[in-house]
């Protein structure tokens, strides 16, 4: 009951959350292509490498409103690079995606904290980074500290640093997902915590599914997928490969020798 | 352009936030704090007072009475200085922020020269405190041209933007920039009339300097404390220049912003 079948909707384009038409990004192979002002100046002759592949190409598919996509592939697929390009923080060098509201990032968590400031601090800014206004952080504050649990409260006016990875985490993902974006994107993190918070982040999940958000989901755990998604894309070398039932997908990519 | 212009506009509150972070960690972590803010801008002025007027006694490099002319010239770099440093930084010390929010990147350029912006107004008390003792001493009077100084902050603004979006881009796709921006902010130190006026120059300098920003824009500074008339060509120049800058920036931001998020 907690996800919606989105085929029906996929159907009606002008409703879609989603819209990847032709999408392509080209990195350079080396992963240093950083050039020396010399190289610069000299026209980059030398050293720097030129050789690139595309970690997406030709990438095309509609989400609708609700929608839970799981995004399977082996490493090196293009997963995490689609998350963000949805998420805004690539741009394609092909074609576009459009995106139809706002999206909640759950890929680098921690990622608008600062260490030399309290969590309180911390939560108050990186909240306001994320579009909510005062009063809602005001109105959430406790929310948030209450799911990132007692011993975050208990730090709130620590400074950051002093948190373990584990709490900074936490706090991180409860953040994110208070936010009202009606799109969220998950990325690996739902393994990190303990046990009980994972299963808390789960539910979580499904309360946010339940209120209708499409998720987009990258995981190489194959309960998580079941659990949470109802399609499923497969990256394969950077082009898509299959979509379908998340059910279809993952036997189609447990068929295929790794 | 103009799309990319109101993508920053809508999210100008989080602009503040942004801004607001940055004062208090400026503000809430060191002791001194706001001491900062004045000491050293004050300390360089007494450096170069010591060694122009009393050593070499040439205090007539400037405008009487010369500390202030110093403080005058000084405050604004200081702001010049730091924003260009840090923002050729911008994407780079931000670049966890930069890769999981999905905001207009030039907001990042924007946010420093602000930031920095704001520690230089807090610094004007000092300048106005000092104002207040010349003029009661009667070695210095005020004039209407006083409104001109907000003129030169806006103007300063534009130019600091437009280095900001040049060179934060151009220092994540090469390391070095960096260390370039510190060998040409130390000789543009000199290069820019702070420690002596424009026509103290050779005639042949004088023309170079109008093409620096910074001398049409310290002229506007100054213009309210001291009685010197006002050069219109540095400051022509120099406006022109300033836009320029910023139209510069913009595009080649624009241009470079793809390359850019892949590499940080």
């Amino acid at each position: 009951m907690a996800s919606l079948a989105g085929q029906e909707s996929s159907a009606t384009s002008n409703r879609d959350v989603i819209t990847a038409d032709g999408l392509g990004i080209e990195f350079y192979r080396s992963r240093r292509r950083k050039l020396s002002l010399r190289e610069m100046v000299l026209r980059r002759e030398n050293t720097a490498p030129t050789e690139t592949f595309w970690a997406l190409k030709d990438v095309s598919f509609r989400v609708g409103p609700g929608e839970a996509v799981g995004l399977v592939g082996s490493n090196g697929g293009g997963k995490s690079t689609l998350l963000k390009m949805i998420a805004g923080v690539l741009l394609p060098d092909e074609g576009t995606v459009k995106v139809n509201g706002g999206v909640a990032p759950l890929i680098e968590l921690t990622g608008g904290f600062l260490g030399e400031l309290s969590a309180r601090d911390n939560v108050m800014l990186t909240a306001g980074l994320h579009g909510l206004d005062k009063q809602a952080i005001e109105e959430r504050f406790d929310e948030i500290i209450d799911f990132a649990g007692p011993q975050v409260r208990a730090g709130l006016d620590m400074p950051f640093r002093h948190f373990s990875s584990g709490m900074q985490v936490r706090l991180g993902f409860a953040l994110i997902t208070t936010l009202d974006e009606p799109i969220v994107l998950v990325d690996e993190v739902l393994a990190v915590g303990d046990k009980d918070f994972r299963e808390k982040c789960y539910e979580r999940m499904e309360t946010l599914l339940a209120q209708g958000r499409t998720l987009f989901l990258v995981s190489h755990s194959e309960p998580d997928l079941r659990r949470f998604c109802t399609r499923g894309l497969y990256l394969k070398g950077g082009r898509l490969e299959a979509d379908g039932s998340m059910d279809d997908i993952l036997e189609l990519y447990n068929a295929k020798p790794a | 352009m103009l799309e990319r212009l109101t993508r920053i506009w809508a999210q100008r509150a989080i602009l503040r936030t942004l801004v607001q972070r940055d004062l208090r960690v400026r503000y809430a972590r060191s002791w001194l704090g706001y001491l900062w803010t004045i000491i050293d801008p004050l300390a360089m002025a007494l450096i170069y007072f010591l060694v122009f007027a009393v050593i070499f006694q040439r205090s007539d490099a400037g405008h009487k009475p010369y500390f202030l002319f110093l403080i005058v010239g000084l405050l604004p770099w200081q702001w010049f200085n730091a924003s260009i440093n840090e923002s050729a930084r911008s994407l780079i010390s931000e670049a966890k922020l930069v890769r999981s929010t999905n905001l207009p990147r030039e907001l990042w350029v924007v946010r420093v020269v602000i930031s920095k912006g704001i520690e230089f107004v807090l610094s004007l008390p000092v300048l106005f405190a000092f104002v207040v003792v010349y003029v009661f001493t009667g070695e210095t009077k005020l004039n209407w041209r006083l409104v001109l100084f907000p003129v030169a902050l806006v103007l300063q603004f534009i130019f600091q933007t437009g280095i900001g979006l040049l060179l934060a881009p151009a220092t994540v796709l090469a390391d070095d920039t960096i260390r370039v921006v510190r060998i040409v902010l130390r000789m543009l130190f000199y290069g820019t009339p702070i420690i002596y006026t424009l026509d103290r120059a050779p005639h042949w300098l004088q023309t170079a300097l109008w093409f620096n920003p910074l001398s049409g824009i310290l002229e506007l500074y100054r213009a309210g404390f001291f009685p010197q008339p006002l050069k219109i060509a540095p400051l022509v120049v120099g406006a022109l220049m300033s836009i320029g800058f910023l139209v510069w920036g913009a595009i080649s931001f624009a241009r470079m912003e793809r390359a850019v998020l892949k590499e940080i």
